[in-house]
């Protein structure tokens, strides 16, 4: 049973705009929920496997976003070669921010991704090619080999193809040596170096995989939502991608799409009036999960397991 | 001229990162959180007196009000909720207080509005002209309030008991608890000591700008980096650090106006990477 469970949900996935055929909203959201599921799938692999903090995720989404839109509008690169092209840029900044992250530790890391994550921002503002303050405007749709993802169910398959391929990705970086190399040093710095334990490839692994995640979710939501603004990538969004993947889970793979779920439907659950109160309710689902629920909202997917294992 | 100008508001924005960075430093240094809640809590009080000051009460009062609800909600946050939050991880504590900027934001957008106001200054009128040096009255008050609630502090830490007792923690938390220090109390007057600080600083800083949920963000990072550049363990280096911040970015800001933004974020990353205790902070020897 446990076998299946995987491909059955899948399929329930795939079926996902057959049952919200009525309502393309609702799936335009879950596009959305997936973007940022997959941003915070790389700070999932950064902060719960590699346990390095970054306050500057948001940032990295930023660079592909703007990386893809500027090649795609000012220099028509068709959208498959603007997409590698952020993916790489991403890349190398993933590597620029990774080599730092060598030498500071826990609190130092957070300060300057926060410092990095606002230059980032900075720099944007002050860019002409960018679009400055004005945001970045008109962006096209999806287009691969002449086919244009023009509704929200089309995207939705894209989406999700992505978001599949950055699960598979991230399931064989927890498993593979650099993956466990890092959960050793998460969990006993002295333990793992003792034994032999080379740290700083890995690391800088997962910064390079975490940013090029976050560049990728960039892109997608920069030709999903066709607008690009500087200030919707500024702290705030990093402190929530970090918060969605404590929610979820540290280290879980589940975690990132449950609490992004959440945190997309959390205005809608309570309502219209009440929606400036979500970030109070989410403050405070933060606060609980630090304190009584160390592996978040994935703690549903493993009662789930163990339940099917029994039977 | 124009030198001495900038010096001087250089001087009277130090003024106000010390405040934050203070904050930051006294809880880092004693209870090992990293408070990234420092501004907006100084936010939250800031609404509570725009409540009492569009209510007539005049500024003075309000401002010792906020110094005392300032320590009651410190008492409360230590208490109930920071005190728990100690047998977690480092990376635990550091998403509580996140958790609290959340929970802050979230409460003074739902019962103000998310709208900017205008804070009343705490002297309004024409600014002072002293030989050509041009000087707004609210930030000279700022600039003095500053100095004295800086003196204010260092008298506690240096000359009473609870406040050696505080830095003695800082220095080394077992040996403290050895010597019989009452850890818990200490704790307690930390974030009192701090919360109230981040409303005095939360209220002097709206009277130079509009007051809307996110304003103390700016001032909270530059209060980071008050820190970090003065070094992280050392309250001296926190307060100078906020002073010498303020300066070199009222300078840069004049002479190359293009990298204003970022210049302060990138000496900052700057001095992490390279003198990580930073200019008048002790070495750190580590432990495993």
């Amino acid at each position: 049973m446990k076998k299946y469970i995987s491909y059955i949900l899948l399929i329930l996935v795939l079926f996902l705009p057959l049952i919200f055929k009525t309502k393309p909203s609702i799936i335009g959201y879950l596009n959305l929920i997936m973007i940022y599921g997959i941003s915070a799938q790389g700070l999932n692999l950064l902060l719960g496997i590699g346990g390095q903090i970054s306050l500057g995720h948001a940032a990295f989404m930023a660079i592909g976003g703007y990386t893809s839109a500027i090649f795609v509008v000012n220099y028509n690169f068709p959208f498959l070669i603007a997409l590698i092209i952020s993916i790489i840029v991403s890349a190398i900044f993933g590597l620029i921010v990774g080599f730092p992250s060598l030498r500071l530790k826990g609190f130092y890391l957070a300060i300057a991704t926060m410092a990095l994550g606002s230059v980032v921002g900075d720099v944007i503002r002050r860019m002409s090619i960018t679009g400055g303050d004005q945001g970045f405007r008109n962006i096209p749709t999806f287009n691969i080999f002449g086919y244009k993802f023009e509704t929200n169910y089309s995207k939705f398959y894209l989406i999700l193809f992505f978001f599949l391929l950055v699960f598979f990705i991230s399931r064989n970086f927890i498993k593979s040596k650099s993956g466990k190399s890092l959960i050793a040093m998460r969990d006993s710095e002295v333990g793992a170096l003792s034994i032999g334990v080379n740290i700083s490839n890995a690391k800088l692994l997962a910064f390079v995989l975490a940013s090029v995640f976050a560049g990728l979710s960039g892109v997608l939501y920069a030709h999903d939502i066709s607008y690009l603004h500087p200030s919707n990538f500024g702290l705030s969004l990093s402190i929530d991608l970090l918060a969605i993947t404590i929610i979820g889970g540290l280290g879980t793979l589940w975690g990132p799409i449950l609490a992004s779920l959440f945190w997309i439907f959390l205005p809608f659950i309570i309502g219209s009036k009440l929606e400036l109160l979500a970030s109070v309710i989410f403050g405070i689902v933060v606060i609980i999960v630090v304190l009584f629920l160390p592996r978040g909202l994935s703690e549903i997917i493993f009662r789930i397991e163990k339940n099917l294992k029994r039977t | 001229m124009i030198i001495l100008n900038l010096i001087i508001r250089g001087l009277i924005t130090g003024a106000i990162y010390s405040l934050t960075s203070m904050g930051i430093v006294l809880i880092l240094s004693t209870t090992l959180v990293m408070n990234f809640a420092q501004g907006d809590m100084g936010m939250l009080l800031a609404y509570f007196a725009f409540y009492m000051l569009v209510r007539k009460i005049s500024y003075p009062v309000v401002f010792v009000l906020i110094i005392i609800i300032g320590i009651i909600l410190g008492f409360l946050l230590e208490k109930y909720l920071m005190n728990r939050a100690r047998k977690t991880s480092h990376l635990g504590m550091v998403m509580i207080t996140l958790g609290l900027t959340m929970i802050f934001e979230g409460i003074a957008g739902y019962s103000f509005g998310t709208m900017p106001l205008l804070f009343p200054k705490a002297i309004s009128g024409e600014p002072l002209i002293i030989s050509g040096i041009i000087i707004d009255k609210h930030d000279l008050f700022t600039f003095i309030v500053s100095i004295l609630i800086v003196i204010i502090l260092f008298i506690i830490l240096y000359k009473t008991k609870i406040g050696i007792a505080a830095r003695s923690l800082a220095e080394d938390e077992f040996g403290a608890r050895i010597l019989g220090i009452p850890i818990n109390s200490i704790y307690l007057f930390i974030w009192m000591t701090a919360f109230s600080l981040a409303g005095v600083s939360g209220m002097l800083v709206a009277g130079r700008q509009t007051l809307e949920p996110h304003f103390m963000i700016v001032i909270q990072l530059k209060g980071f980096m008050a820190a970090v550049l003065g070094g992280m363990n050392s309250i001296v280096g926190a307060v100078l650090g906020g002073f010498l911040l303020g300066m070199i970015e009222n300078l840069v800001s004049f002479y190359i106006p293009q990298i204003k933004d970022s210049f302060s974020l990138i000496l900052i990353v700057l001095v992490l990477l390279f003198l990580p205790q930073g200019i008048f902070g002790k070495r750190e020897t580590r432990r495993a």
